[in-house]
């Protein structure tokens, strides 16, 4: 059994149809209380990742287990525990919203006398209250998601799987969206797929990064940029002689390589860019160094953005990944 | 059993919402009309025998357009996955829309009882048998009806569904009238005993007979089984 904290755990769970291997040896764990990001471009094997920790597929090899129930053998016992909102909301057009809400509410055996406070909650968490009788169908697109949202909530799930949930939504809608899964986290075990980079930043305790079907990192925004400054780069402006300033920096600890320009229109001004490596304190020194001896107008570190660690990632060749 | 029960009226919602339920009632009960009065009028017949017959053939051409929906509707709009990851099991979701496209198959049903009016009041019927023709005729229908959902659970398609359907529910109907062309005796049993259209028969001429009953219900029960292990073997 997996510890008992663990709401969603993955151990080798590869997925394969046919001869093609969706999923490769993917193994990580949610915790009860964290939203994790769920990070890969178009078809790297998020949605059927998924899929098999929602039940909805099984994994070919390796185990899936949500709230300690092993999915292979007793995905009916975790049904209860997972509140799943597809890539593409699963709703019934012809219904009312309520009528649709209260249909799942009764499927995931919401006692009679609790329903309509169940869906009172799970409307007012996702704003639905404006359009509850209305019919499915009608509903804009940012709606429409946000009743598949209420949805995966009845029930009180101790894990939430929201498979790109704002994908295709409008820029306030997007916001709206956020906050209310923001407002999740701690009830809930949240697994979040995303293709939106900032989302992860956003809202993600920790970030998973998929490629091909294969985990390629997991660890907190800020972990991942950490260990991708193996080296970094530092860019200084000042005003002084530039082969001077250029045998000062290199004879600094940390300073693996300089590249200087000068400033047009502004003579004896240099745009100096500094490859360093990881160590501390780095910039200070440089800082120092400079500014003894002449005129520093500007200093700072350059930080990766998630961005481009997520770029580096996914665009390593198989072989080539080390797990930071 | 909530969760069928939820499965149930979650079918029955989307049947009244969307216009395939009153389109097949109108079509089969404006079809059964015009059979009643054709044969009650027209020949002079004073019973639901031969209304019964056409009200068989009628129905294996209809209720494809009520089963067709029940898996193919769940797939295109893309709430299977919703259905398959709730807590319900494939026994539930079967049973409870299979119990949806019944109640529409009863509703068919009632309103063909307007017939028996004129029925009592002009001619002089055996009401027994007429009981029979109807439980025969419920039987006949949810064995189609089960027979169609599952043809409904193996495509994405609602036409597609219906379009199978139809020719195997006549297959079934006509494959009794395959026996005079068979010299063996196993055959010849065979293929009797595997006809909608003989067991049917035998209800509209007034028997219960024990063979008709379970033949149908078994029908169904295989048909129903199919489905469910299908939904389980999908995942």
């Amino acid at each position: 059994m997996t510890s008992p904290h663990s709401a969603i755990a993955l151990e080798s769970v590869s997925k394969r149809y046919g001869s093609k291997t969706i999923i490769r040896d993917v193994s990580f764990t949610v915790q009860k209380g964290e939203i994790v990001g769920f990070l890969g471009p178009n078809g790297a094997g998020k949605t059927t990742t998924m899929r098999m920790i929602a039940g909805f597929t099984t994994a070919s090899s390796g185990r899936v287990t949500v709230a300690g129930y092993d999915m292979a053998t007793h995905n009916q016992d975790a049904a209860h525990k997972i509140g799943y909102l597809p890539e593409h909301p699963p709703l019934y057009d012809m219904l009312d919203v309520s009528q649709y809400l209260r249909f799942v509410a009764r499927t995931k055996g919401v006692r009679r006398s609790e329903i309509r406070s169940e869906l009172d909650r799970v409307a007012a968490a996702c704003r639905l209250e404006a359009v509850r009788d209305r019919e499915i169908y009608k509903l804009s697109k940012g709606y429409r998601q946000r009743v598949g949202l209420a949805q995966a909530l009845l029930g009180k799930p101790e894990v939430l799987l929201l498979d790109e949930p704002t994908a295709g939504l409008d820029p306030g809608q997007i916001q709206e969206t956020r906050e209310v899964i923001r407002s999740f986290g701690e009830q809930h075990a949240v697994l979040l797929s995303t293709h939106i980079l900032s989302e992860v930043t956003l809202i993600c305790r920790r970030v998973a990064i998929i490629n091909q079907g294969r985990l390629l990192a997991i660890d907190s925004p800020n972990g991942l940029q950490r260990a991708s400054e193996q080296t970094s780069r530092v860019t200084l402006t000042a005003t002084a002689p530039a082969d001077a300033l250029r045998s000062e920096l290199l004879s600094l600890a940390g300073v693996l390589g300089v590249a200087i320009q000068e400033v047009p229109g502004y003579p004896r001004m240099l745009n100096v860019e500094c490859q360093t490596d990881a160590r501390e304190g780095v910039e200070a020194a440089i800082a120092r160094a400079v500014a003894g001896r002449w005129d520093l107008h500007r200093l700072e570190r350059q930080q990766p953005t998630l961005e481009n660690i997520f770029l580096r990632y996914v665009s390593q060749a198989p072989g080539e990944v080390t797990a930071p | 059993m909530n969760g069928m029960v939820a499965v149930y009226r979650k079918e029955l919602l989307s049947y009244f919402r969307s216009p395939i339920a009153y389109f097949v009632l109108a079509v089969f009960l404006v079809g059964t009309g015009y059979f009643f009065t054709y044969n009650m009028f027209m020949t002079g017949s004073g019973s639901m025998t031969e209304t019964f017959r056409n009200m068989g053939i009628l129905l294996l051409t209809v209720s494809p357009l009520v089963s067709m929906r029940l898996f193919a509707g769940e797939y295109s709009g893309r709430t299977m996955e919703l259905l398959m990851t709730l807590p319900l099991k494939p026994w539930e979701v079967v049973l409870g829309k299979f119990l949806g496209a019944v109640t529409i198959l009863l509703l068919m049903t009632a309103g063909t009882l307007i017939d028996l009016v004129p029925l009592y009041l002009f001619g002089n019927p055996q009401t027994t048998t007429i009981i029979a023709g109807y439980i025969g005729f419920v039987l006949l229908g949810m064995a189609c009806l089960a027979v169609g959902q599952f043809f409904s659970a193996l495509t994405h398609n609602q036409i597609v569904a219906a379009l199978i359907t139809v020719p195997v529910l006549l297959s079934f109907w006509f494959i009794g009238y395959l026996q005079i062309f068979q010299n063996s005796y196993a055959l010849r049993s065979l293929f009797g005993y595997l006809s909608f259209a003989f067991h049917f028969a035998d209800f509209v001429q007034g028997l219960i007979r024990t063979e008709g009953v379970t033949f149908f219900v078994i029908v169904s029960a295989i048909a129903l089984t199919l489905n469910a292990s299908y939904l389980q073997w999908r995942r």
